[in-house]
């Protein structure tokens, strides 16, 4: 059984609309899709969640633009922190109709459990987009920008929090850290609001945090950003510098794409190529980046692939140094 | 003031036919959501949230936060009639709940459970309206130390819990707290217990252990006992049928107790992360220690009922001020809500009243109308509940299987709870047998993992030293809190006791 | 049986300490506790209490069995007790197993009927009428109103 049916329709008047933005490759684009297949889109968690919104929200693009002729059966398969989707996607090797979206747990969980599958076996279409992080103190701390962090860093012991170990909260400030030059005791939260408060009570110094969830307080002046990780600021922190501009070489963030099964056909995944050009142009896709406060990061193909072996190499070195894997 | 003009405001906002009929939608979807066992309001909210995408955030709001708060109506329903809890802030109304249906109260028991959700969500909104402010410093102040000394001070309510076997009681929440170390270690991100399986990295959850252990548990231990084989229900006496409704001595005995439940919930669910079970907890143990007969208590007491239900209640409207004052999200539900926020663009955060007055007040009115309109729906829906409790038992335990197995499905919609469900219902009736205590099993798998956490992390914050717990003044105050209670209450207690059985000597 | 189910237990729990002796650390390598902390106190509790329950266990059932009557379970009557017991049991396991098969509703139909044949045995129209109706419901609150999904099945059977 399969739940929310996303049906497109195939009539005269949509092929007529698609066709001519199909112009790219037209020869393909009369093999794949099949408009008689469905097409199998797993996403690796439950309802409500980050990467559930994003599929959503893409094959809402999809529909609205009548970018793909056929139907679309999405279906949430969670269990075992993505292990379970992903590994029904890998299942479907060969297949040119099974396409999933990806997120940070697609390499972090690899990395703590036996998944059966790599995250190189799936063939890469893009990456959409990546999650950046914010270093923030309290509003009330002395700390005013990054140099004085620094310098107060390497002075006295300073504490950093972050949600959980296996993941971009603590490699990317146990990167910096080695860079800079200053040691750090990692407190590691499972949740938001108890890291939040944390800060906030003066619990902890700073805090390693997506910058969606925070702006209200950053506003307000509770908390004070110091650094944005990524390579461009976005707009809803202007005025706080990052990695890139202050030369810093960390490049490590949580990658939001889009992978077909394994092995899939050339023509599918070069129709996905170019059809997630068209999508990532569209304002829905811009108004998806603003509002979680998401980096616009585009790679496709064999990039996309590389950019994730890289950062789940990133991470494995870390997490080895201080022990969390073998 | 400016707060009745705010609240005015909100008012009028949240009378309009489409945001009524969107409360209306609200309170009957949480009512049903907080019935089925698992399914409780995080989960039911989650998977709501795509719907509202397109909606208007005022109306969409009214509705989520009626999911949200209307769940806690629903979710003691099936605590009273079949001891299984649709959420672990519903465990605490089983212990008294489900002996009163058994005895014939089902009834009462139900419209009390509605009147003190009532109370508890009334007071809290009343709450939320008057003292927001205040309460927003309050839960700014938590670190974790003091979530340590919360969790410390939730867990000395399992002395409650751990019953007539002690030996057993102790072992059952030892187990507890194993299973809660089951998953990657947060500190370290190392697996604990995990044997590489990628099911077992999130850990156990304490949803599908809590519907087998009492859901599946009790079902089991019905057969064992035989109830299939009589023909009306079985499970419950009717020869009280006209006692449908509660009497006067119910709701003059129980008074100040959903006063004391309701404030001490609010105060407790404002804390990020403690919420409602913590809080349900509390007001039980409270109640059982002030109670003139507390003997009674577990076997069927109505202020043992009606204490949890006015804190859990309460602590979901507590819960409400860092979400609407800070933009924190105290628990797994008001983390939905304050993901929709963010879908819809909206900044939540210190600022986030003030720049958007009809979103914030408009929420707060609704949620008076909600409460009345939960209490309306409880009492209609009541007598259809207590109907379907009088199919005979051999028809109804097969059914409850069904909605035990699907409702843990539909959380995570993961196979490998529903197996863990499966193995917690047979190991609970082995339990139930032989007198171990799933009660304290569950909430051991709940507080155990805060607890560790919580001290870890201060222990690292603090490099070692036990002194940060008297360097900050709110863990102070929770301590200074905590003993005032320890000493005061067993001498209340005492007193109260003494006075009762001299009244009942005299009498 | 209480035995059993005491002997159970306490493997359960020796293996669980023993994991955490042997893979989970004490304290961090930066001296704070560790991941095994926890673990390593928890189970030796579970070991010591359990050994002691099995203790006063094993004397009842020494005493019982020295007295004359046997109140326990054990008569002639607890057998169809168990027997009751056990049939629901291995009901909601097949169930279980039926689930990620066929899919919530087909395996929520075959297992109401088997269930229903079991338990409510001879009522053979009414337990036909519950096992279609039951499940019906179900679907339709649970997929169609409220949204979430029923359990998936490997083989679709049926088109919705």
């Amino acid at each position: 059984m399969t739940k929310l049916n996303t049906t497109f329709k195939t009539g005269a008047l949509a092929l007529l609309v698609a066709a001519p933005l199909a112009v790219a490759t037209p020869a393909i684009a009369q093999q794949y899709p099949d408009p008689a297949q469905t097409l199998d889109w797993t996403i690796a968690f439950g309802p409500g969640g980050g990467n559930d919104i994003m599929a959503r929200t893409i094959v809402e693009i999809l529909n609205t633009y009548d970018l793909y002729p056929g139907d679309i059966a999405l279906e949430n398969r969670a269990g075992g922190s993505g292990a379970v989707g992903w590994g029904y996607l890998a299942n479907q090797a060969g297949s040119a109709y099974g396409i999933s979206t990806t997120s940070g747990s697609f390499i972090t969980t690899p990395l703590q459990a036996d998944t059966g599958w790599a995250i190189t076996d799936f063939t890469p279409i893009a990456l959409l987009a990546a999650d950046d992080l914010v270093l923030v103190v309290n509003g009330d701390s002395p700390i005013q920008n990054l140099d004085e962090f620094i310098a107060f860093a390497q002075a006295n012991p300073i504490s950093i929090s972050g949600i959980g170990t296996v993941n971009v909260d603590f490699i990317v400030p146990a990167l910096f850290a080695q860079e800079a030059g200053f040691e750090f005791e990692y407190i590691s939260f499972n949740a938001m609001a108890d890291q939040i408060t944390a800060v906030l009570s003066g619990a902890v110094d700073a805090m390693m945090s997506n910058p969606g969830e925070i702006l209200g307080l950053i506003d307000s002046g509770d908390l004070r950003p110091l650094v944005f990780t990524g390579r461009s600021t976005p707009e809803a922190l202007a005025g706080v510098p990052n990695f890139a501009e202050l030369g810093i070489g960390v490049e490590v963030s949580m990658p939001r794409g889009l992978i077909l099964a394994p092995d899939a056909p050339a023509e599918a995944q070069e129709f996905w190529i170019e059809t997630m050009r068209r999508v990532v142009e569209t304002p829905e896709w811009q108004a998806y980046i603003t509002n979680n406060t998401l980096t616009p990061t585009i790679l496709f193909g064999d990039d996309f692939r590389d950019f994730l072996a890289n950062t789940q190499e990133d991470f494995a070195t870390v997490l080895r140094e201080v022990g969390a894997i073998d | 003031m400016d707060l009745f003009a705010n609240l005015l405001m909100g008012l009028e906002l949240a009378i309009n036919p489409i945001n009524i009929a969107y409360l209306l939608v609200g309170s009957m979807v949480g009512m049903i959501v907080g019935v089925i066992p698992g399914f409780g309001p995080s989960a039911g909210l989650a998977i709501l949230l795509p719907i509202t995408i397109g909606m208007d955030p005022v109306g969409a709001t009214m509705m989520l936060a009626a999911i949200y708060y209307g769940s806690m109506y629903g979710g003691t329903i099936t605590s009273i009639l079949l001891n299984t809890p649709g959420e672990s802030a519903t465990v605490a109304s089983t212990f008294d709940g489900y002996p009163m249906a058994k005895a014939g109260r089902a009834g009462p028991a139900l419209v009390m459970q509605a009147v003190a959700s009532f109370v508890g969500g009334t007071v809290g909104v009343i709450m939320i309206t008057l003292l927001a402010p205040a309460f927003a410093q309050v839960s700014r102040s938590f670190g974790p130390p003091e979530y340590f000394l919360l969790a410390a001070m939730g867990m000395l309510t399992l002395v409650v819990m751990i019953g007539n076997h002690w030996k057993l009681g102790v072992i059952s929440a030892l187990i507890g707290f194993a299973l809660g170390t089951v998953g990657v270690d947060l500190e370290t991100g190392q697996g604990r217990y995990t044997f590489g399986s990628p099911d077992l990295i999130g850990g156990i959850y304490f949803i599908p252990i809590a519907i087998g252990l009492f859901g599946l548990g009790e079902l089991f231990y019905a057969f064992y006992s035989g109830m299939h084989k009589s023909e009306s229900g079985g499970l419950i006496d009717y020869s009280k049928e006209k006692e449908f409704w509660p009497n006067r001595n119910d709701f003059l005995s129980t008074r100040w107790t959903m006063v004391r439940g309701s404030i001490l919930g609010f105060v407790v669910g404002v804390m990020p992360g403690a919420g409602a079970t913590i809080a349900s907890l509390m007001a039980y143990s409270t109640e059982r220690s002030l109670s003139k007969t507390p003997e009674n208590f577990g076997k069927g007491e109505m202020a043992g009922l009606v204490a949890p239900e006015s804190a859990n209640n309460a602590a979901s409207s507590g819960a409400m001020i860092p979400l609407l004052t800070l933009g924190i999200p105290g628990s797994a539900s008001t983390a939905v809500l304050l993901a929709a926020f963010i879908m819809w663009g909206l900044r939540p955060g210190p600022l986030f009243m003030g720049q958007n007055p009809e979103l914030a007040w408009g929420l707060i009115a609704s949620m008076y109308l909600g409460n009345v309109a939960l209490l309306a729906i409880s009492i209609f829906a009541i007598p259809l509940f207590v109907q379907i409790i009088k199919v005979p038992y051999r028809i109804l335990g097969p059914v409850i299987v069904v909605i035990c197995t699907l409702g843990t499905f539909v959380v995570h919609a993961s196979f490998v709870e529903v197996g863990l469900m499966f193995a917690a219902g047979i190991a609970g009736f082995f339990m139930r047998l032989y007198g171990f205590s799933p009660a304290a099993l569950v909430l051991a798998l709940v507080l155990g993992p805060l607890a560790e956490q919580a001290l870890r992390q201060t222990l690292t914050i603090s490099r070692g030293s036990f002194g940060i717990f008297l360097d900050r003044p709110a863990s102070v105050w929770i301590m200074v809190v905590t003993a005032a209670l320890l000493l005061i209450l067993p001498i209340m207690g005492k007193i109260g006791s003494r006075a009762g059985k001299a009244e009942r000597a005299g009498g | 049986m209480r035995i059993a189910f005491l002997l159970t237990v306490l493997g359960g729990a020796i293996f669980y300490t023993y994991i955490a002796f042997t893979d989970l650390g004490f304290m961090t390598r930066t001296g704070r506790l560790g991941p095994g902390f926890f673990p390593r106190v928890v189970g030796l509790g579970i070991v010591v209490f359990t050994l002691w329950a099995l203790f006063d266990a094993l004397r009842d059932a020494r005493l019982s069995a020295q007295g004359a009557a046997v109140t326990g379970p054990g008569d002639a009557h607890s057998t169809g007790r168990w027997r009751d017991a056990a049939t629901l049991m291995g009901l909601a396991v097949g169930y279980g197993i039926l689930l990620p098969i066929f899919g919530g509703f087909v395996a929520t139909v075959i297992y109401m009927l088997i269930a229903l044949s079991i338990i409510n045995s001879g009522k053979h129209l009414l337990n036909v009428i519950l096992a279609i109706v039951i499940p019906a419901g179900v679907y339709l609150l649970f997929d169609r109103i409220l949204n979430a999904s029923m359990p998936p099945a490997m083989f679709d059977i049926i088109p919705f």
